[in-house]
């Protein structure tokens, strides 16, 4: 997964310091500053390349990338950015070690000491303590003062049933066909009802979607923290359930991240196509629009383009073709909806005060629309959009594709006029 | 720590920040300040410190203070510059403006924009766009260079055929001198003759007269349509009559881009349509304006090449449109294939005289043994020559040096210029006495003592140190 130096050395040498990165890099739009946009990072992980001392400055600037790959789907001369970035995190832990919190999360994500499962469930129990329900979107803010978190800070409400749970009690009709079903950390412990709305419209296509408990984190949070050791690991559990089930010749998720990191895995079975949701959908659409008959999204809604789907994987028509489908003349666009939201994986909450600069140019773009809704294939954007939605009280709710979805599919048909 | 700073620039910043600038506002950091020694031109040259003020009395605050320390100073826009107007030397401060970037107005009953030199030309279209409103000016880093950077280059792009360059629509300027000390050049009348054209002189001074603080710019009311078509020829000599056809019949169109054999030949594959093998230059045709009147001169342009063209296809929506411009689009990474390395350079002749610069250009590609890539602006004359070769292969590289040589007496012979819209920076300030005589450029040397009697704005560039 992480460059060689050798490969680094080349990359480095394509770059031909045009500045065409400067166009699109989020951090370099809110802060002019050069040393944070690609060009000027390159430079400096060039400088000092090999050194085995990390000036300060080098620090920082490895650290301010959201890792959205805007630079590089930008690029002229398709230098692979993030994976730099990557690679110079890499180096930076491996000299000066993981930063402690993230150490911890990262710990959860291995199933060391107490597994994430266990600890989102006491989690769940103890949340109300500290914090409270929004009263119009899904999620929570805290109730009373807390360092360094402030009143908008929104953050995933714990359930306490997980996917895993859920699923125990579930059975599949007979007479589908099997399909892989990579939920996510986030759509797992976090937002489950997303994991069963995709199992629901899987179900209605034909097919049965396996999702082996034994599936791990993806490994994307952990490779963008530069900790390669516990992306490796992940991997490897990920890719050894793939190829026990290497009979099964499709893999969906909903998560842009998860795709992302899923499509870039080497070793993976040959036969295993790895879909995200909205390319699946696409691929049945026939099916779908019958399904759907008349049933249409009655509020106006706008997308927000994950970047790990639309520069991660190329995907931006396919999840535009569902929304057409279920909104209509409803589903209207953004301006720059490309842009990235500023949620970055930890940088929102790391780089708070950058993170919500950039949040309000999208907020901002989303009000504009006039949607009572903003869709977007990404847990991470889905949190991000909402906290916008707080900070500048503005009226939609963010919400994923599949969830519209399958509440529209739940509905009965309207009556032929 | 200490050894990160120079002692100077720490001197700096400790009175910067009783000043009231904020530590992001100040580069001073020997690692990161070397984000701000190079340009597109790849030179690389690391500033004392760089400074990214947020507003022009913190302009002034930085040229006193230099002023006082006796010290240069390299103004800066986005660092995309294709001659070095922005490389700085080791004792200057780089003046980085990309903290500059409001929109102050859009004026819609005058149509003038009144921005900051950091904003980025491509945000302005876009904010003047939601009034219906135009400002053409398109040079290929729009995206992300700035006005500032464009209007002290006096940057041009393909519609420069129809509305001009950058400084066509400049109307006014705010600048400071090296002193600290405030002009003011133009205003926002359409007719004015009141003194010396001070505006004018600033556009394309390339940073070395004063630093622009507030740019008004001219606005137009935003064409209807626009309608783009490929033209493929057999001949350069051909192409050129064919543009000169179109402006015989009264065809105006915005741009009028082309491309030589060498270009076709690198995107041939690429492209989502078959070109002709006879096909040796192609144009690329926009025409805007009015509906009815797009619709009318595209007709005028089928009817006058239906014979002579070897191909003419007509985009018929916007999917069509990009697909025509992905030959121009494809071509810069395209070409990149053919030789490791590039002598770029932008000439501009007078536009009869294509043709015969053209068939110039490759036979010293025969003599130098080195392919000759051109494309560019047939519709403004404006010429981009690369020469493509391994710069690390020592022959190779005399070979390319000895080529430039020769491409700029070959422009110069047919009443050309040096640069059509790069300007001369510190790569071309060696030619600068071929082109001029020497008491014009005294004239000009004048002119840059009258504003910078010490020489510390932007030295060493346009003319030689």
């Amino acid at each position: 997964m992480t460059m060689t130096p050798f490969e680094i050395e080349e990359e480095l040498k394509k770059c031909v310091k045009c500045g065409a990165c400067m166009a699109v890099c989020p951090i370099y739009r809110q802060t002019g500053r050069e040393d944070m946009v690609a060009r000027g990072k390159l430079n400096l992980i060039e400088l000092i390349k090999g050194s085995k001392e990390l000036p300060a400055g080098w620090l920082e600037a490895v650290d301010y990338c959201l890792l959205c790959c805007s630079c590089e789907e930008n690029c002229s001369k398709g230098v692979k950015i993030t994976e730099i970035i990557a690679a110079a995190r890499v180096q930076q832990t491996e000299i000066m070690g993981l930063n402690p919190i993230k150490k911890g999360v990262f710990a959860l994500l291995k199933n060391r000491i107490i597994s994430i499962s266990r600890f989102v469930k006491l989690g769940s129990f103890g949340q109300w303590l500290l914090w409270q329900r929004l009263p119009r979107h899904s999620g929570l803010v805290r109730r009373l003062p807390l360092p360094g978190i402030d009143e908008k800070t929104v953050i995933p409400a714990l359930p306490k049933r997980n996917l895993d749970d859920l699923l125990r009690k579930q059975r599949a009709a007979a007479g589908l066909q099997p399909i892989l079903f990579f939920p996510g950390c986030a759509t797992r412990y976090l937002h489950p009802q997303m994991g069963l709305d995709l199992i629901f419209v899987l179900e209605k296509l034909g097919f049965n979607a396996i999702v082996p408990p034994e599936f791990k984190c993806c490994g994307m949070v952990t490779w963008g923290a530069g900790d390669e050791s516990t992306s490796a690991k992940l991997k490897q559990a990920n890719l050894k359930v793939l190829h026990e089930n290497a009979g099964i010749k499709q893999l969906v998720t909903g998560c842009a991240s998860c795709g992302h990191a899923l499509k870039d895995y080497d070793g993976r079975p040959q036969n295993c196509e790895i879909l995200d949701i909205s390319e699946f959908l696409f691929q049945h659409r026939e099916k779908l629009e019958d399904l759907l008959g008349k049933r249409k999204l009655r509020q106006k809604i706008t997308y927000h383009d994950p970047c790990h789907l639309r520069k991660g994987q190329g995907v931006s028509k396919e999840p535009r073709w569902l929304l057409n489908l279920i909104a209509g003349e409803n589903f209207i666009e953004m301006r720059h909806p490309e842009r990235c939201c500023g949620a970055g994986g930890t940088f929102g909450i790391t780089h708070k005060e950058l993170s919500r600069k950039i949040l309000k140019e999208k907020t901002l773009a989303a009000d504009a629309t006039g949607a009572g809704i903003v869709a977007s294939g990404c847990p991470g954007c889905i949190l991000q959009l909402t906290e916008g939605a707080v900070v500048a009280e503005s009226d939609w709710q963010a919400e994923h594709p599949i969830t519209l979805l399958a509440n529209l599919l739940h509905q009965t048909e309207p009556e032929e006029r | 720590m200490d050894k990160l700073i120079d002692p100077l620039a720490r001197q700096l910043t400790a009175r910067l920040k009783d000043a009231g600038f904020r530590s992001e506002q100040i580069v001073a950091d020997k690692v990161l300040r070397t984000c701000y020694g190079y340009d597109a031109t790849r030179q690389s040259s690391d500033p004392l410190l760089a400074l990214l003020p947020e507003n022009e009395l913190q302009v002034q605050t930085i040229l006193r203070l230099a002023t006082e320390k006796n010290l240069k100073i390299f103004p800066r826009g986005a660092g995309s510059g294709m001659s070095g107007g922005a490389i700085p030397s080791a004792d200057g401060i780089i003046l980085s403006l990309t903290r500059m970037r409001r929109i102050l107005e859009i004026d819609e009953d005058n149509m003038i924009a009144t921005v900051e030199p950091g904003v980025v030309t491509g945000d302005l279209q876009e904010e003047v766009g939601k009034f219906g409103l135009f400002y053409p000016p398109d040079p290929a880093s729009l995206a992300f260079s700035t006005i500032g950077g464009n209007v002290t280059e006096n940057a041009g792009g393909p519609r420069a055929v129809k509305y001009g360059v950058t400084g066509n629509f400049v109307m006014g300027l705010e600048a400071y001198l090296i002193n600290g000390e405030k002009i003011t050049c133009g205003n926002k009348c359409i007719k004015s003759v009141s003194g010396y054209d001070l505006t004018s002189l600033l556009v394309g001074s390339e940073g070395t007269l004063a630093v622009i603080t507030k740019i008004l710019l001219k606005l137009l009311p935003a064409p209807e349509t626009a309608k783009t078509s490929l033209l493929a020829f057999s001949s350069m000599t051909a192409a050129a009559h064919a543009v000169n056809a179109m402006f015989k019949y009264q065809i105006n169109p915005s741009t009028i881009e082309f491309l030589d054999h060498h270009s076709i030949n690198a995107v041939r594959s690429e492209l989502p349509f078959a070109l002709p093998e006879a096909a040796d230059t192609v144009l690329l045709v926009e025409i805007d304006g009015p509906e009815a009147q797009v619709k009318n001169q595209s007709k005028k342009l089928n009817e006058l090449f239906k014979n002579d063209a070897l191909l003419l296809i007509d985009a018929k929506d916007e999917s069509e449109r990009e697909q025509l411009w992905l030959a121009r689009r494809k071509l810069s990474p395209a070409i990149a294939n053919i030789a490791p390395h590039k002598i770029n350079e932008d000439i501009a002749v007078p536009l009869a005289a294509i043709p015969e610069v053209i068939s110039n250009l490759e036979e010293l590609s025969r003599e130098i043994n080195l392919p000759i890539v051109c494309f560019g602006h047939a519709g403004d004359g404006n010429i981009h020559v690369n020469v493509m070769l391994d710069k690390n292969d020592p022959d190779q590289a005399e070979r390319g040096r000895k080529g430039i040589d020769k491409i700029f007496a070959i422009t110069l012979e047919a009443g050309g210029t040096l640069s059509g819209e790069h300007g001369i920076g510190n790569t071309k300030s060696a030619y600068f006495d071929k082109e001029w005589d020497p008491v014009t450029i005294a004239t000009m040397r004048a002119v840059k003592k009258a504003f910078d009697p010490d020489n510390r704005l932007n030295p060493g560039k346009i003319f030689p140190l």
